[in-house]
């Protein structure tokens, strides 16, 4: 599971709602994969994160590239560029959990896969 | 109901995917070239979840774009993360999403497998709320209408034959001879030609075809070689038959009020096997394959609630087990779903979808035929018999997948009446398919 993933991963516990966001990450194997620096991609990825959930997953990973916020003109930053080409898609949790901040209610993630299927009486409908 | 309609979706869709997920690992399926367009046509750098991704096979088809793939079936998703997209398991009816975070979603062969309206409707509106303003949701959908075969009603159980697309797994009745058309290609069943009459099994024509869910609909249809020619004694024609021709035939037409029914009898709704009682078998109305020793089914009226398909009239093949006389389809629409929507009048046309006219093997239980709703206490005459060894054999290798077909402008309908926050920016049928582009409002 890469951080970008993570950043879109909300809790969707009956009665939760945006508490649910983020999921606490916690990793026993994480991998580093190489994935081809694309400037462009990542500058436009960059708006889309939710940047506090970012630095808490990346703290837990001891990570410590990730500025507190997007500099003005990061676009053209390279530098940052590619430290948030290598926070968001090349570390991979392979094995850990993610935990709904509200209920505590722990979702698995194996061989790279995060399982987020609730039991009946869990779920919203 | 909603129960009931999760514990039906259970049974007729996840489980049969997690089992048959092992026989798609090398399955080359090809994606829909509008759906592979829409992707393409997306900004760089956009957000895309793929709603329903069965083994990947749109993930990676923009590489300017980041897309993650979420689906139901473990199986499945291993599958494609071993392809080395990025994927998770979930369930479109509680998409573990924060709001508007995608700026594109596909549900490509999806929520046809939801087996009420209100599922269906929250399947749409999920993936409403996780797509940002101005974002664009496409659907596509299994067609009612169909052009080489015609489904009598929206609510179905589709067998798919493990038998037929697994070379992996051998049946012992069957010698090299008869086993089902040419299995040349391990692991690509669908493609492979029949060695005697040139026809595919399952879907040969699967590269137009509309892939349900990725993999597809295996109605496991086969081709005439197997069944005729070497005068095979009648149980092993039995046998091969009621591995092609006669799973195709089990399909249990199923809807709400059905559901609401047996909810309220209080029956348990799901059967483990089919050969349970309330597994319908396609009658025979005609009997144009002589079988020698084995008599013609009882014909049975059109009207009959199980007949699921009807063969459009085309032309009669000795060799092949059809019902001559069907209503014709309304024209108007393209190709088959999983089938030929190209070919003129391509090989599962012929394939007796329609018809049952097997005989009566020496011995064998009777498959009781129970019409499907408001009458399933009937046990109509004209039964399939079935010798026990086969209908085990049967049990242990067909697979029963749930699918809502819909109607013309039904897909449209659902969202123009309940999902406000999408507007509907081009629709049509693709494929024996009904498909749509939406976006979502609010853009600033």
């Amino acid at each position: 599971m890469k951080l970008l993933t993570h950043n879109l991963l909300s809790s969707h516990v009956r009665g939760v709602g945006p508490r649910g966001f983020p999921l606490r990450l916690q990793a026993s194997e994480v991998r580093v994969n190489p994935v081809e620096f694309n400037p462009d991609f990542v500058a436009r990825m960059i708006p889309k994160v939710e940047w506090s959930a970012l630095l808490e997953a990346a703290e837990t990973l001891h990570l410590t590239e990730v500025p507190s916020a997007p500099a003005e003109g990061y676009e053209r930053d390279e530098e940052f560029l590619r430290k948030m080409h290598h926070v968001l898609l090349e570390v991979d949790v392979l094995e850990g959990t993610l935990q709904c901040p509200e209920s505590g209610r722990l979702f698995p993630i194996s061989r790279g896969i995060p399982n987020m299927l609730l039991n009946d009486e869990e779920t919203e409908t | 109901m909603d129960q009931e309609a999760a514990q039906l979706e259970k049974q007729h869709v996840h489980d049969v995917y997690e089992s048959t997920a092992p026989f798609f690992s090398d399955l080359q399926s090809k994606a829909w070239p509008r759906v592979r367009q829409f992707l393409q046509e997306q900004r760089p750098g956009s957000l895309v979840a793929d709603i329903g991704c069965g083994t990947g096979k749109y993930l990676k088809v923009n590489s300017q774009v980041h897309t993650l793939g979420c689906d139901h079936c473990g199986p499945l998703v291993e599958i494609a993360r071993n392809r080395g997209c990025e994927v998770m398991v979930c369930d479109n009816l509680n998409l573990p999403f924060r709001d508007q975070g995608f700026d594109t979603i596909i549900s490509i062969g999806v929520i046809h497998h939801f087996s009420t309206k209100q599922r269906r409707i929250r399947a749409i509106k999920e993936m409403a709320r996780v797509l940002a303003p101005g974002g664009q949701l496409m659907i596509y959908v299994w067609a009612m209408e169909q052009k080489h075969r015609h489904f009598e009603r929206q609510d179905v159980l589709v067998p798919w034959n493990r038998a037929l697309c697994s070379p992996a797994f051998p049946e012992p009745s069957q010698s090299g001879r008869t086993r089902q058309g040419g299995h040349a290609e391990r692991n690509h069943p669908y493609h492979s030609p029949c060695s005697e009459c040139s026809y595919s099994v399952c879907f040969k024509e699967r590269g137009d075809s509309k892939q349900s869910h990725n993999t597809g609909h295996y109605m496991a249809r086969t081709c005439c070689a197997n069944i005729s020619k070497e005068g095979e004694e009648e149980n092993r024609f039995y046998n091969t038959l009621g591995k092609s021709f006669r799973s195709w035939f089990f399909s249990r037409s199923l809807d709400e009020s059905f559901l609401r029914k047996q909810v309220d009898r209080g029956r348990p709704l799901s059967n483990p096997g089919w050969a349970d009682n309330t597994v319908s078998v396609q009658p025979s109305r005609h009997s144009s394959l002589d079988l020698g020793r084995c008599e013609p089914m009882s014909t049975q009226g059109q009207t009959l609630d199980e007949e699921v398909f009807e063969e459009p009239a085309t032309q009669t093949n000795v060799q092949r087990l059809r019902a001559p006389g069907a209503q014709n389809h309304r024209g108007g629409h393209r190709g088959g779903t999983g089938g030929n929507g190209e070919g003129p009048g391509g090989p599962e046309s012929r394939v007796g979808a329609g018809s049952l006219e097997e005989g009566h093997p020496p011995a064998g239980t009777r498959l009781r035929k129970s019409s499907t709703a408001g009458s399933t206490e009937s046990i109509p005459e004209g039964t399939i018999p079935v010798a026990p060894r086969q209908r085990e054999a049967l049990d242990a290798s067909s697979f029963m997948r749930y699918y809502h077909v819909f109607r013309e402008g039904e897909l449209c309908g659902l969202l123009t009446e309940h999902v406000a926050e999408l507007r509907i920016l081009s629709a049509g049928n693709d494929h024996g398919n009904w498909c749509l582009i939406a976006e979502k409002r609010g853009t600033d």
